[in-house]
């Protein structure tokens, strides 16, 4: 598996929302998106099976999100990983390692344009020790109460990528 | 009569937001910051104005229309103004 190549896309029907302050499905012009409120901080979560050919170079993630009004201000995001692995993980409670973030960005000046922001992950502790072949969850948050942007913000997909 | 609390301020601001997304409407270019700063002038504006808009009614309805009333009737107005774009 070389640099940058396509590991998984998450989309917004895939979501597994958690039982509180979760990131809601909507249509925008028929696209598929998932809201996340600017005030309180949601949550997206998604299950996958990390593909065998994964080389251990660590994750990049591409988040593609619009913003439902705002034409100014900054969006926060935050992802998490969770092995759940062989074993690895009591599915009674949740394990997710800490965040990693991409913060301040400067959203598009149009409302419906759609933004892609980074982050990445070294392989092991940072991405919960995710190994190939193992199940795992991936979060994702906006941060609404550090960021600056008005409105709803709109999760189009999330692409994992070998770094 | 006291203007709305912090926690009633952020409430409105973001139902005010959530009403603008749910209809994709653009807001412009004003952070959550900024459109706070213009509704906490919107309602410190009504707060010192409570008495003048009072005093502008007319008998009987001065008297006769309770304060949720009187509200009620200056937020029908306004938003029928802004509907037929008065």
């Amino acid at each position: 598996m070389a640099s940058g190549d396509t590991l998984l896309v998450f989309l917004p029907a895939d979501n597994e929302p958690p039982t509180s302050n979760y990131a809601t499905l909507d249509l925008r012009n028929n696209h598929p998106v998932l809201d996340f409120d600017d005030t309180t901080n949601e949550d997206a979560v998604f299950s996958g099976v990390m593909p065998e050919h994964y080389a251990g170079g660590g994750i990049t993630l591409e988040i593609g999100y619009s913003m439902s009004s705002a034409t100014s201000g900054d969006i926060d995001w935050d992802a998490a990983f969770e092995r759940i692995g062989d074993q690895q993980q009591d599915v009674d409670s949740d394990g997710f390692a800490a965040a990693n973030s991409v913060d301040n960005t400067t959203v598009p000046g149009t409302s419906g344009n759609v933004d892609v922001v980074q982050i990445t992950f070294t392989d092991g502790v940072d991405m919960d020790s995710v190994a190939a072949g193992e199940l795992f969850r991936l979060k994702i948050t906006r941060d609404a109460a550090s960021d600056t942007a008005s409105g709803d913000a709109e999760l189009h997909f999330v692409h994992v990528m070998e770094t | 009569m006291a203007v709305l609390s912090d926690n009633d301020r952020a409430a409105l601001r973001s139902a005010f937001t959530t009403a603008l997304s749910t209809a994709f409407e653009p807001l412009g270019a004003l952070t959550k910051a900024e459109l706070r700063a213009a509704l906490n002038a919107v309602d410190d504006w009504v707060d010192a104005n409570q008495a003048s808009f009072n005093a502008a009614l007319p008998l009987p309805a001065r008297t006769e229309l309770t304060a949720s009333q009187k509200a009620r009737l200056l937020a029908s107005v306004v938003q029928r103004r802004f509907d037929l774009g008065v």
